[in-house]
């Protein structure tokens, strides 16, 4: 079978073809042959029961009289049919009459028995038993046999006729066929053609032609129809592909960064939740460690629903006391108005995020002043209302008590200033009237005078003036920090030069501004004073012959640093500290008339400033004295402290 | 019709046990061929016309045949009942009795109306006057005389090495109008025509 599937359509149409013929005609000879056998047969039969009637027809006198002689010649002339094996006769009462037998039969056999007027074909004989007659009776039977020679002859002709017409009709089939399987093939096997060479090379534009209108037209139009389409298709598809490549890229690129993101996003999520654990753990841990008492109530009820170990110590409840209650029972009732305490409701209202101070109560019943920052927190949907509680009950009797100290302090500084101030008036005062007096004695005694007396007369007033001086330190130094003046933003280019000016330094000595001096804020007054305390005692110690002084500026440290240098007598290292202190002069006041409390004013003027002075110093090459005012304008809360604390 | 019905009548008689032991075998055979021959004889239409009518088969003479036309006396040959008549032979006529004369006339007649006369060997004397008696009456002649042929006769029995034979005289045939079948005349021992020597004589 497999055989027949794998053949070329050319092959098998021939061979269906011919099969078909084969078949047709192979039946036909068959059904011919057949029918020829039977009738043939017939044929036989009839023949030799005509031939058995003619011999009974003929036999029929012999038998009626009894002359198997005659009967005997009759059966003779069967010997013409070759075919007849024997004929015979038998009378009435079936013994045999007389018979004929063919020379050369092999068999010579008697029929026991025969069926009147019948026939059989039997052992290859054919045996007819035809009835003689005579008038309407039977008086005996013919019985002939021939074999069936003839019918095989016949057989065999028409065997051989049917095979040799077989092969012929074959032939010409198969010939025809060969022809004509050309118009089935033929568009089949161009078909085959395209389709093999579409797959093979993969060319869609390819189309098979139309060559009949049947059926294989019909294939042949659907497989066009079919590579357009494919053609079409693959077109789109290859058009797909490519554009399904940009996406797929375009694609892959966005799930990179999307994943890329993602990961940062889920590492991020970890962290941040990482972070939240951990801020949670802070939170707990905070919030159980905290020094300070943490409650957290409902914002709606009141309720509260958590609080910390120092909230327990501050109240002096049990969480389990504290928890579940409402929020008022840790306020005394002074603080409470209606449902809520006052602070938790200004709180919610809108204080949130401010600090408001309160009062709380023990459960012992000690009230406690306390300052509550409160939050609303919302977990899970609930408002909450955090509030951390600081006894400030301690401060605020530290407060009291500062309040009461400054209070006091102011008033002893004022004390102070007043008294610094009558002080040195009141001292004043005789001073004028000794130095008053002793000028009177000089000149109105002048005469009663010696030079000793004189002396010691001028070296009176001199001292008087000292302690006049001094007075005036003492004054001048209270003054500074009393008398409040405004800052100002004060242009020290300008300044210095009038203030030179002022101190007119003697020709030998010159003082250099180096710097361009910067534009300070500070009270303008005192800063004069500043520079001229310098340098007057720059002037003053001047020991050398020519003397330098130079004034410098630069930045340091958000400060302007300033220093006053000069080429004077210098300073021990020791006096560093000493000479700002009040009173203090580094040379007997013989010598250098000095009230010995320039340098502690100018100190405290820096200071009040917010800066600082110090020296450096060489002996016997100079000093250097610089002092720092910084550039930003102090607060006002740390001018005020200085102040007080300067006074 | 009397005679016809005596005939009829007569015959029954005869034990039929003892038919076939009494009467020869020849005769046995005889009578068979007789029946047989009237399937190869055609009579003429005049004769033998209405299928109502039975072949009539006489026998002149002192009947042999005995009880042999017993198994057989019904069959029918060609459709027609087969009637046997027995008759006297041909007596001379010497006085005319009236009524013999017209005995003597319905027996003639009636002999002439058969188809087979069998003419027995008694009747050898007389065997040209019988014969001649019905020679132009289709009757077919069969007897079993010597010189039954030369006489006019038509079929004639011989006996040949035991066996019963017959011979064919065609020309008695033809006169008498009777056909006979060539597979008759074929069987015959001897066929002749001859023209019976006392044919002018009579």
């Amino acid at each position: 079978m497999s055989i027949l599937q794998n053949m070329a359509i050319k092959h098998k149409l021939i061979l269906i073809i011919m099969l078909a013929c084969i078949t047709g005609l192979f039946l036909a000879g068959t059904a011919f042959i057949g029918w020829e056998r039977n009738t043939c047969r017939d044929g036989m039969m009839r023949n030799l029961s005509t031939q058995a009637e003619m011999i009974a027809e003929n036999c029929k006198a012999a038998l009626a009289f009894q002359d198997a002689q005659d009967a005997k010649e009759t059966l003779q002339a069967l010997h013409v049919e070759p075919s007849i094996v024997f004929g015979c006769v038998y009378n009435k009462e079936n013994r045999l009459f007389t018979s004929y037998y063919r020379d050369y039969a092999e068999i010579k056999v008697h029929p026991s028995k025969f069926q009147e007027g019948g026939f059989s074909f039997a052992d290859g004989f054919l045996t007819v038993f035809k009835p003689i007659v005579l008038d309407g009776q039977t008086i005996g039977t013919v019985c002939l046999r021939s074999d069936m020679s003839p019918m095989y002859a016949m057989l065999k002709r028409n065997i051989s006729i049917i095979l040799i017409v077989l092969f012929l009709s074959s032939l010409a089939a198969f010939l025809v066929s060969s022809r004509l399987q050309k118009v089935i093939s033929g568009p089949i096997l161009s078909l085959a053609e395209v389709a093999k060479a579409v797959s093979g090379k993969k060319d869609y534009s390819t189309r098979a032609i139309k060559q009949s209108n049947d059926e294989v037209g019909l294939l042949i139009d659907a497989f066009n129809e079919m590579l357009e389409q494919i053609q079409h298709r693959d077109l789109e598809l290859v058009d797909a592909k490519n554009q399904l490549e940009v996406r797929v890229e375009q694609r892959t690129a966005e799930l990179t960064t999307a994943n890329e993101q993602l990961t940062r996003e889920v590492a991020e999520r970890k962290r941040a939740e990482e972070q939240l654990r951990k801020a949670e753990e802070r939170y707990r841990t905070q919030f159980e460690g905290a020094l300070d008492a943490i409650f957290i109530a409902d914002a709606e009820t009141g309720i509260i629903t958590d609080c910390n170990p120092a909230a327990t110590r501050l109240v002096g409840r049990e969480k389990s006391e504290l928890v579940g209650q409402h929020q008022r029972i840790i306020h005394p009732p002074e603080v409470i108005a209606g449902e809520f305490s006052n602070s938790f409701k200004e709180h919610l209202r809108e204080k949130q995020g401010l600090t408001l101070d309160t009062q709380v109560i023990t459960k012992k019943g000690e009230i406690r002043d306390v300052a509550i920052k409160a939050n609303l927190l919302e977990i899970r949907g609930k408002k909450l209302l955090q509030g951390i509680f600081r006894d400030i009950t301690e401060h605020k009797k530290a407060e009291k008590r500062q309040g009461q100290l400054l209070d006091q302090l102011e008033k002893t500084n004022q004390e102070l200033k007043d008294f610094a101030h009558i002080v040195s008036h009141d001292l004043k005062a005789p001073l004028r009237g000794i130095n008053t007096l002793v000028k009177w004695i000089s000149s109105d005694y002048a005469d009663k005078f010696d030079e000793e007396g004189q002396e010691q007369m001028n070296l009176l007033l001199s001292r008087v003036d000292r302690m006049h001086n001094l007075i005036d330190g003492i004054l001048q130094y209270s003054r500074v920090g009393r008398v409040k003046e405004e800052k100002t933003q004060v242009n020290l280019n300008e300044l210095m030069p009038s203030i030179i000016d002022t101190l007119a330094p003697p020709e030998n000595i010159t003082i250099t501004v180096e710097d361009e001096l910067p534009m300070i804020e500070c009270e303008k007054t005192r800063i004069i004073q500043v520079f001229q305390n310098l340098l007057s005692n720059a002037i003053k110690y001047m020991d050398k012959p020519q003397g330098q002084i130079r004034v410098a500026c630069m930045e340091e440290d958000g400060c302007w640093k300033f220093s006053v240098a000069d080429n004077g007598p210098g300073i021990e290292e020791r006096y560093f500290e000493k000479i700002f202190q009040m009173f203090q002069t580094l040379r007997p006041r013989d010598e250098f008339e000095s009230t010995g409390v320039g340098l502690t004013v100018v100190k405290k003027i820096v200071e009040t400033h917010g800066g600082r002075i110090w020296v450096e110093s060489k002996v016997g090459e100079g000093s250097t004295f610089l002092f720092t005012v910084p550039k930003r304008r102090a607060s006002v809360e740390e001018e005020k402290l200085l102040v007080s604390l300067n006074a | 019709m009397i005679v016809l019905a005596l005939a009829l009548f007569v015959t029954p008689f005869v034990p039929k046990v003892r038919a076939d032991s009494t009467v020869s075998r020849e005769y046995q055979v005889k009578a068979a061929f007789l029946y047989n021959f009237m399937n190869f004889v055609d009579w003429p239409e005049e004769k033998s016309s209405d299928s109502n009518e039975p072949i009539i088969v006489g026998i002149i003479g002192s009947d042999p045949f005995g009880g042999a036309f017993e198994p057989v006396k019904n069959k029918k040959v060609k459709g027609k009942n087969v009637v046997i008549r027995r008759f006297e032979g041909l007596k001379e006529q010497k006085e005319s009795d009236e009524k013999d004369q017209e005995e003597l006339n319905q027996e003639v007649e009636a002999i002439r109306e058969c188809h087979v006369l069998f003419i027995c060997r008694s009747e050898e004397k007389k065997l040209k006057k019988t014969i001649n008696l019905v020679k132009e009456n289709n009757v077919l002649t069969v007897s079993d005389i010597e010189g039954f042929l030369e006489a006019g006769g038509i079929i004639n029995f011989v006996m040949e090495d035991q066996k019963v034979r017959f011979e064919i005289n065609v020309t008695a045939a033809k006169r008498a109008k009777v056909k006979i079948r060539s597979q008759l005349l074929r069987l015959a021992k001897r066929v002749v025509e001859e023209e019976s020597s006392d044919e002018a004589k009579n």
